[in-house]
């Protein structure tokens, strides 16, 4: 909260280099699937991952992270692919003591991790569609694989209580996921699951094919009156209404930094980063610094202020913290208006 | 040589290989068909976005293009079509846009772009928010704002009027009739705007052609404002990745090939030169002035209107060390000939890199004329800019290490309306034959990069509907923000209701 107000005060000094309301820390970027859509990491280019760190060193980037943000999102590639997950998830939370960690998984490896779980806050699962047929085509896995997923995350949805965790799915809309989309979001609703949705990005835009799209359209409509009515949707109404229409937003990456598997920080978001024209960077590694503030006005120095606007990508770990940040007000009426969408509300974005 | 071994025939023959050109022929070669590009241009492709030759600075090469363009927020189809590609590259998002204003007595900048896209305000008010800059305020006085309402006609004018969708041409109309009796710094501001907007002076735009402006950049949305840079010359960035696709996908590209004539018939001539190309389909997505010239020496059709063609002079400036912090861009109105500026080390990569290397900085700035100052020779019109700009920027004076000037051909419309039979849309009277480009004559509401790709679309989808194939959907534009967009619907049923009396009245009295 202190940290949400501080930002208020830059924003209305004009000051776009916002303090993180949490890290994102992509563990490794070695992946077991093959998802069609994605664009930054997945077993096709599992030969140029970068090899994942020793427990000693990923504990030490985790430390640095800690000294400044307080929420951690663990991330991949797959995170269960790094040799020493369970480890790192347990000295996170016992020995940093992250007030929240999320881990981001797509569910594959679930069953062998029974010992971290407890330590993880918020579980959140890729699934994009029920149907194993077609969904193990978009996520290149022979059909059982996909099978062995569903029923992962029925068995560890049902143990949200026992590990303490609140689950989540994140699904990409896209037009081969969004007939299944509606089966999916009753699937949540039994489970007890919280749900996402993004729509799939190419090239940092929207898929053309959704972008006119009129079932896309209605269907994001329809999640907004799901949402009104109290349904578990994640990410706040001022978000779907912006995946309507692809309106512009005014965006401040800085809010959720991403950390690379070697301790690179990517600043000011990724986008900026892979394009490397001068824009963006890695300008620090963490493995380098004392603290979260050294690494963090590096960075500034580096590449000064972030720019805002850059009507680039729609993905929604910057779309959300960047609404939510500047648009006090809206979300406050959102939180007052319709209390039944509370659960699904704030600080639950996901996080791509 | 007997004419037929000179003569090519292709699926579709598209003249002209700017953004047109070839958002047509990428549409087309997706749909299996074998475009043929032609540009007369014998080096660059890509028209007014094209990318030119390299200009050395001490060591350092940097590549020339027409000018700096903006990709703003409402150019959709244009980026949705480089995304499903991968050819969208990552832009430099635009922070703030400077106005610097310079009357008998001295020189006052305020700091206005980002007031206008994050207004608290809601469209049509969002305008309201220059007022809270107290660095507005200084340039303005109270003549200005005794005077408001006259902006506020033209504004809620420019809500209630969608001169392209409802097919208003408001023939003889100018914008400068529209303010010749506003006051001194706010019809500057205006004044401004609009020749950034049309490279020309307000007596010389259209209305009908400003007011579609207005509603296209700004008026009925807030982030309509909102736009970013290429990361470079806009060859490089877009056009010849773009041109690359397109052969990729079976189309061919022809440059240095500068069609004189057409001849319709069952299948369509276009000679070059003593070459022939057949097709049974043209696209023409020239400039305004070539599309003209081709089809007067085709037809002999006289009569027909094109929007003008106009022509500018681009100077850039490079200095050994930077200036004081401040906006990347903005515009000089008042008692300059330089109109618009960007400093293309905060925008473009390859200067970005030379900043960071040598401490450098370059500037680029726009002159849209009057003709006589366009007349001018080289050195005398970089002599005045270079006076101009250093009283300007006063820390750079003595710092200068190189200057350019390079002069634009008459190729950048001006976007205006003409009446709908003498005006060419994207069918046209000669079957078979189809235009594309910002200057032709179409409903959709958007300008300049943007309307060229869309038409080269629609003209596209012409092709594959006569041929049976699958057509392209375009991406809607945003709609007015709801409070805006309930004016606009009071005001056009209003008028609507008022013409519909009217009607009534006279065949009553007959």
């Amino acid at each position: 909260m202190l940290n949400y107000a501080s930002n208020l005060i830059k924003l209305a000094r004009n000051d776009r280099h916002l303090n993180p309301g949490v890290a994102i820390y992509y563990v490794t970027t070695q992946c077991n699937l093959n998802c069609a859509y994605c664009e930054d990491f997945g077993a096709r280019r599992n030969d140029h991952a970068e090899p994942p760190l020793h427990l000693d060193q990923a504990m030490k980037i985790l430390r640095v992270i800690r000294s400044g943000v307080d929420a951690l999102f663990i991330t991949g590639g797959e995170p269960f692919l790094h040799p020493d997950i369970d480890e790192l998830l347990t000295r996170a939370k016992q020995e940093l003591k992250f007030r929240e960690i999320t881990l981001i998984t797509n569910g594959f490896l679930l069953a062998k991790h029974d010992a971290a779980l407890s330590f993880v806050d918020r579980l959140i699962v890729s699934l994009d569609s029920l149907n194993a047929e077609s969904w193990s085509q978009t996520i290149g896995v022979p059909q059982a694989s996909a099978e062995s997923i569903h029923t992962n995350i029925r068995n560890y949805a049902a143990r949200q209580k026992e590990f303490g965790y609140q689950m989540m799915v994140n699904a990409v809309l896209s037009p081969e996921t969004l007939p299944d989309a509606e089966a999916l979001l009753e699937f949540c609703i039994e489970n007890h699951l919280l749900i996402s949705f993004s729509p799939q990005a190419v090239n940092n835009w929207v898929r053309h094919e959704l972008i006119v799209s009129s079932e896309y359209k209605a269907f994001i409509e329809k999640l907004i009156a799901y949402k009104k009515r109290g349904a578990p949707i994640a990410g706040s109404m001022a978000y779907l209404q912006t995946l309507i229409n692809f309106q512009p937003y005014d965006c401040y990456p800085t809010l959720a930094p991403r950390i690379m598997p070697n301790g690179d920080l990517t600043y000011p978001c990724r986008p900026f980063e892979k394009a490397n024209n001068g824009q963006g960077g890695r300008p620090v590694n963490l493995l380098n610094v004392k603290t979260w503030d050294e690494a963090w006005s590096k960075a500034h120095a580096a590449y000064r202020q972030p720019p805002r606007t850059c009507h680039s990508c729609f993905q929604q770990c910057y779309i959300e913290p960047s609404l939510m940040q500047t648009q006090p007000l809206t979300f406050l009426y959102e939180y007052l208006r319709y209390p039944a969408s509370r659960k699904g509300n704030l600080k639950t974005y996901a996080a791509g | 040589m007997p004419p037929d071994e000179l003569s090519r025939q292709s699926d579709v023959l598209i003249i002209g290989g700017g953004m047109a050109g070839l958002s047509a022929a990428l549409h087309l070669a997706e749909r299996g068909l074998k475009p043929l590009v032609l540009e007369a241009d014998p080096r660059f492709l890509g028209g007014r976005l094209a990318g030119s030759e390299e200009v050395e600075v001490k060591g350092w090469h940097f590549r020339l293009e027409h000018g700096v363009h903006g990709i703003w927020s409402q150019y959709r189809n244009l980026q949705s079509m480089l995304a499903r590609h991968h050819l969208r590259p990552v832009f430099t998002p635009s922070q703030e846009e400077l106005w610097i204003y310079r009357d008998s007595y001295n020189t006052r900048k305020a700091a206005v772009g980002s007031a206008i896209r994050y207004s608290i305000f809601p469209a049509p008010l969002h305008y309201i928010q220059l007022f809270l800059r107290p660095r507005f305020w200084r340039t303005i006085d109270l003549r200005d704002i005794s005077r408001m309402f006259h902006v506020w006609s033209l504004l809620i004018m420019s809500v209630g009027i969608d001169p392209f969708g409802e097919d208003q041409p408001m023939e003889g109309l100018t914008l400068g009739d529209s303010v010749k009796n506003w006051t001194p710094a706010i019809r500057a501001f205006f004044i401004g705007l609009a020749r950034n907007g049309f490279s020309t002076h307000a007596e010389e735009i259209p209305l009908s052609g400003f007011l579609a402006f207005l509603r296209f950049y700004t008026i009925l949305r807030r982030d309509a404002w909102a736009f970013s840079y290429l990361p470079e010359d806009g060859g490089t960035s877009v056009i010849e990745p773009l041109a690359n696709k397109v052969r990729e996908l079976g189309g061919e590209i022809r440059l240095g090939e500068k069609v004189n004539r057409l001849e319709g018939g069952p299948t369509w001539k276009a000679y070059c030169g003593e070459e022939t190309f057949s097709a049974n389909q043209i696209i023409l997505a020239v400039d305004a002035s070539a599309a003209s010239f081709l089809i007067k020496n085709s037809f002999g059709e006289n009569d027909l209107y094109f929007p003008r063609s106009l022509a500018n002079a681009i100077v850039r400036l490079w200095f050994d060390r930077t200036p004081k912090p401040g906006p990347e861009s903005g515009m000089f109105t008042g008692d300059f000939v330089m109109h618009n500026f960007f400093w293309l080390d905060r925008i473009y990569a390859p200067y970005r890199k030379w900043n960071k290397a040598t401490g450098g900085s370059a500037i680029e700035v726009h002159i849209y004329g009057p003709q006589e100052i366009l007349q001018r020779a080289d050195a005398a019109l970089l002599a005045q800019v270079i006076t101009e700009f250093y009283q300007v920027y006063p820390e750079l004076r003595g710092h200068l290490i190189h200057q350019h000037i390079q002069r634009n051909a008459a190729t950048h419309t001006l976007p205006s309306l003409g009446s709908k039979e003498r005006h060419l849309g994207i069918e046209t009277p000669w079957a078979n034959l189809f235009c594309a480009g910002d200057w032709v004559r179409d409903p959709m509401p958007s300008f300049f990069l943007e309307r060229a790709c869309a038409t080269g679309i629609k003209a596209a989808n012409a092709v594959l509907k006569s041929r049976g194939l699958d057509e392209w959907s375009l991406v809607d534009y945003l709609p007015p923000e709801p409070f805006v967009g309930w004016i606009e619907k009071l005001m056009i049923t209003g008028r609507k209701r008022r013409v519909a009396k009217r009607n009534s009245q006279k065949q009553f009295r007959k």
